[in-house]
């Protein structure tokens, strides 16, 4: 806790420091008023946190198990996709779909892993341009919109309750973390998970069927990454395009590693990259300084917590 | 056409050849994508010298954390893309004005010449046929062995980094041969890594699995000429399929290096 608050501190002193000798003094102040200085843009940070939330879980999940789940990408694109095709029969469905998509991809992964032995660091990374291969074929072909014109879908089907820009996978996304605590530190098949993460040898003596606990923390990580994407298709672009995934299968892992892969203090480390990326938006369009210094931030909290973990 | 495509595949063939020598020494560099950004930004700003530089300081980031610190790889190349995403991006849209416009000026026949011939014949033989060569592959197979016999592990790996930011950092000169934009690296660092695994960590494996990109990526280009954008993405995915089929064992036997990714 204390380590990641001062990871925390740490790059964002980091960030006025660049802001001071790049000479644009009032960097953190655009960032802090971009992010959480309006009702719109708590409003921006709360819909970025979300899939940054959800795609963090994921990695948290996997992590524990001892399994690298770096697919976060294609599961959240494999979910989008189930989540719009499904989406004619309601939003519940479409919602179920997302889940079931993103674990069935994310278990391509663990089954390679256990039947032929194929590292799942790999496999997963594959998986990650074959949903985005997959993704551009569907929005230039069978989902493309009507006209024909744009690589894009048309508008999806169903749609999550809205309540102003906000919508209901806000909740959701909260009730996952909750339901990933409670499934790591309150269950039986969390415990496995966690003997599985922390010694596979002492748990195959222990009686745990290793292979099987890996495959299913595999799929549980997918199902989330799934959900992410359906989510965000559902509540907040109501189209596919080609580049709906937007990285946040990759800073899922940033997140998770500010969060220390605790489920719930993922809420707190998903809403702090939020708001870094939402403040960096507007650092763009107010001061013309690129909204990539949001992912400089993230990098430096990963490099510090880790410098740090090793050096005490 | 053909020349094109032999000059286009460049800055992916020299970054598969780099990674090649990681990897046989037991690290997967991640990172390998934002290296290859960051040498391209800085051969732009600072010239071919500067392309190379940008490459060693990545290098030294990674192997900061993942040899000296003994951080997991994966994390610290995510990391790392993160790190230099951002940073290139910050860096380009201050410096615009100075950028814009600013080519690589390479020669690109000669650095094909030696992508294409003298640095696979000069990575092979170093590999196979020399001390040098056998140590390093040990380092991925069994540290411990490369250890007990009293050599360092740390020292070798140190110096197939160097080889990597070397090959990486011409990678991005090659890359900047039109100019830097935001992100222009463009996942061309995952595709590498993945073409190892392809040419399942040899030599003639991985000239074979760049040239094959390279021709995908040509055919691509023909398609999407043709306005028949459709198959292009289905086409793609294609290497990607037979590079999972080939980590399972159903295209062929493989074997990757023992201790891959273990610090």
């Amino acid at each position: 806790m204390k380590r990641a608050l001062a990871a925390v501190a740490a790059s964002i002193a980091l960030l006025w420091i660049v802001g001071i000798t790049s000479g644009h003094p009032d960097l953190l102040r655009i960032l802090a008023s971009g992010s959480i200085g309006s009702t719109f843009a708590i409003e921006g940070t709360l819909l970025k946190s979300v899939p940054l939330l959800l795609t963090g879980l994921a990695v948290v999940v996997a992590f524990r198990a001892g399994v690298w789940n770096i697919g976060g990408e294609g599961q959240f694109i494999a979910g989008a996709l189930a989540a719009f095709i499904a989406a004619p029969l309601g939003v519940v469905i479409a919602i179920l779909a997302s889940m079931l998509a993103g674990a069935l991809w994310a278990s391509i992964a663990s089954l390679m892993r256990v039947w032929r032995n194929a590292p799942e660091v790999l496999t997963t990374i594959l998986l990650n341009f074959i949903g985005i291969e997959l993704l551009g074929y569907c929005v230039n072909g069978p989902l493309q919109e009507e006209g024909g014109r744009y690589p894009e879908s048309d508008t999806v089907a169903a749609s999550l309750p809205q309540l102003g820009v906000l919508h209901a996978g806000i909740a959701l996304a909260v009730i996952a973390a909750i339901a990933a605590w409670w499934l790591i530190y309150r269950t039986k098949e969390g415990l496995r998970l966690r003997a599985t993460g922390f010694n596979p040898s002492a748990a195959h003596y222990a009686g745990i069927s290793v292979n099987a606990q890996i495959a299913r923390a595999m799929a549980i990580s997918g199902g989330v990454a799934g959900l992410a994407g359906g989510i965000e298709l559902l509540g907040v672009t109501h189209r596919l395009f080609e580049r709906f995934a937007a990285g946040y299968g990759y800073s899922g892992i940033a997140v998770a590693l500010l969060a220390q892969l605790h489920p719930l203090a993922t809420i707190a480390a998903a809403a702090f990259f939020g708001a870094l990326v939402t403040g960096a938006g507007e650092l763009q369009r107010a001061a013309n300084i690129s909204s990539s210094v949001a992912t400089f931030g993230q990098a430096i909290v990963i490099l510090l917590l880790i410098m740090r973990r090793k050096t005490t | 056409m053909i020349e094109l495509a032999i000059i286009a595949t460049l800055p992916l063939l020299l970054a598969v050849e780099g990674e090649l020598i990681v990897q046989r020494a037991g690290m997967i560099n991640l990172g390998i994508e934002g290296m290859l950004l960051t040498a391209a930004l800085t051969t732009v700003l600072f010239g071919f010298a500067g392309g190379i530089a940008g490459a060693l300081l990545i290098a030294l980031l990674f192997g900061f954390f993942t040899i000296r610190v003994g951080a997991d790889q994966i994390v610290i190349g995510t990391a790392i893309n993160l790190f230099a995403l951002g940073i290139t991006g910050f860096i380009y849209r201050e410096w615009n004005a100075q950028i814009v416009g600013v080519t690589s000026n390479i020669n690109s026949t000669a650095i094909a010449i030696a992508a294409w011939i003298v640095i696979p014949i000069a990575l092979a033989l170093m590999l196979w046929r020399t001390n040098f060569g056998l140590r390093l592959r040990a380092c991925g197979e069994n540290p411990e062995a490369v250890r007990a016999s009293g050599h360092s592990v740390a020292m070798l790996r140190w110096s197939a980094l160097i080889i990597e930011a070397l090959l990486v950092g011409t990678a991005g000169a090659a890359l900047a041969r039109t100019g830097f934009a935001e992100n222009m690296s463009a996942g061309r660092g995952y595709i590498a890594l993945s073409i190892v695994i392809f040419g399942r960590w040899k030599v003639k494996g991985v000239l074979l699995g760049s040239a094959l990109f390279g021709a995908a990526a040509v055919v691509q280009y023909a398609l999407q000429a043709a306005s028949r954008g459709v198959q292009f993405h289905l086409l793609l995915a294609v290497p990607y399929v037979v590079t999972l089929l080939i980590l399972c064992g159903i295209a062929g036997r493989v074997r990757a290096p023992e201790a891959l990714g273990k610090s």
